[in-house]
């Protein structure tokens, strides 16, 4: 079922992960420093995504794999894969960091936990290659109406609730809750499709 | 549709942090239900979510930021190696402890913030059941009104007044549904004076019996619904009103103003 995305090497790749963050808890160094090589290109894109600027968020990434380093205790390996907890706890961070530049910070100190909580890894998830990861997400995402992907993106790199889309975009709440809905809808149904 | 599927379309867009407040404390409160299946689908929601972090263009860090970060954690590594032994946890596990202690207060704290909203959402409700079930008694009560008035079966009864500058009153006695008593144009009792309805029974000797209190409204209307009248209207001779202390009198205290013979079907 996993032949175009998943592939045996793949599951490889979250098996190191866990060994890798089983000795981070025994303190390795090499085990961080082995972590930050493998995953922090993925968490400064999206920092800089979130935030548009290299600096700040090269402060951002540090507090990140800062808190990895500091409490990896809280990442708990029985209840879901490393990357995706990684990728919550970084746009967390990220979004505390851009709520400090906006007036969105009453919304945002209600939503925004110090860690994130465990991420369940659904039956097809598998793990797989990240340059494969990455394009079929975009292919997904791209095959919504643009409206719809515009939706989507605002919510999750700018930390938009339903109501300030339909603000922003100028469509009904209704319109945008649904958008949002069938699209997260349609990329769970393309990565199982795919698997 | 029920409780579990109307929380479970929020799902995704909780993950997402998508919901407007109100929403969002509603699905923290269902969560903080023990639902299964909605505590199944945040943890599938957040890792679709996290997903779509692969949008972010590719980009990397630079190297200085990678010496910096090595620097510290091997600083923060060597620290926690010289300590003494007989501590019993090490300085980054206090760290930790920390984080934790700080997490839980944090969730203590959105615990009792998503507890007072549904406790107020609950008030809320709570007030619109009982809205609901008032509106539903006077409308029964309209309805019954309404029967009485209308039902041929009803004996209508005109009840004079002992003074010719009062208007007659109009009673209207159904034997299941009960009585109505209606006017127009009286004069309103004074402050701590009211009406009140008497039934006088055909026994001979017997006691009025009293009934219940009535004020007409600013314009000197009234309409008087006795839906549990304390007789039979074959034990009863004649209906009359009395003014009375507020509150109502065990036994007339004034000559009655209204009286009218009650001839039964």
């Amino acid at each position: 079922m996993f032949l175009a995305v998943f592939t045996p090497s793949d599951s490889r790749e979250v098996s190191l992960d866990a060994a890798l963050v089983r000795r981070l808890l025994q303190r390795d160094v090499s085990a961080f420093e082995e972590l930050y090589d493998r995953h922090s290109r993925i968490v400064f894109a999206l920092i800089q995504r979130i935030l548009q600027q290299a600096s700040t968020s090269e402060e951002v990434v540090q507090d990140v794999f800062l808190a990895l380093w500091r409490n990896a205790t809280q990442y708990d390996q029985s209840r879901g894969p490393f990357v995706p907890w990684l990728l919550t706890l970084a746009r967390n961070r990220a979004l505390d960091q851009l709520r400090l530049k906006s007036e969105r910070q009453r919304r945002r100190e209600e939503q925004t936990e110090e860690l994130p909580p465990a991420v369940t890894m659904p039956d097809f998830e598998g793990s797989l290659d990240e340059q494969r990861r990455a394009k079929r997400v975009r292919e997904l995402m791209a095959s919504l109406n643009p409206q719809q992907k515009r939706a989507i993106e605002l919510a999750y790199f700018e930390g938009l609730s339903h109501s300030e889309i339909a603000n922003a975009l100028k469509e009904p709440l209704g319109t945008v809750k649904s958008w949002i809905r069938n699209g997260l809808l349609r990329l769970k149904e393309g990565l199982q499709a795919t698997s | 549709m029920s409780n579990t599927d109307q929380f479970r379309e929020l799902i995704e867009a909780y993950a997402l942090g998508a919901l407007d407040p109100e929403d969002r404390a509603a699905v923290a409160a269902h969560l903080a239900t023990g639902c299964a299946e909605c505590t199944k689908a945040l943890g599938e929601s957040q890792w679709l979510v996290s997903q779509l972090a692969y949008l972010a263009p590719e980009a990397a860090p630079s190297d200085m930021l990678r010496g910096r970060l090595l620097k510290t954690v091997r600083e923060e590594a060597a620290a926690a190696k010289t300590q003494t032994p007989q501590s019993a946890l090490p300085l980054w596990m206090w760290g930790a402890v920390a984080a934790v202690l700080l997490f839980a207060f944090y969730n203590a704290y959105e615990v009792r913030v998503t507890t007072n909203k549904v406790q107020e959402m609950r008030a809320a409700l709570e007030q619109q059941i009982q809205i609901q079930q008032q509106s539903a008694r006077e409308l029964a009560l309209a309805r019954r009104e309404a029967l009485i008035l209308t039902d041929p079966k009803s004996v209508r009864i005109a009840m004079p007044p002992g003074s010719k500058e009062l208007p007659v009153l109009q009673a209207t006695w159904h034997q299941e549904l009960g009585i109505v008593v209606s006017g127009q144009k009286l004069t309103v009792p004074s402050g701590n004076r009211t009406l009140q309805l008497w039934l006088i029974p055909k026994a001979p000797g017997a006691k009025p019996l009293p009934s219940l209190t009535l004020r007409p409204d600013a314009t000197g209307k009234f309409d008087l619904l006795v839906a549990a009248p304390p007789d039979a209207m074959t034990a009863t001779k004649a209906l009359a009103i009395t003014e009375e202390p507020e509150g109502g009198s065990p036994q007339p205290t004034t000559t009655p103003i209204w009286v009218g013979a009650v001839a039964g079907k």
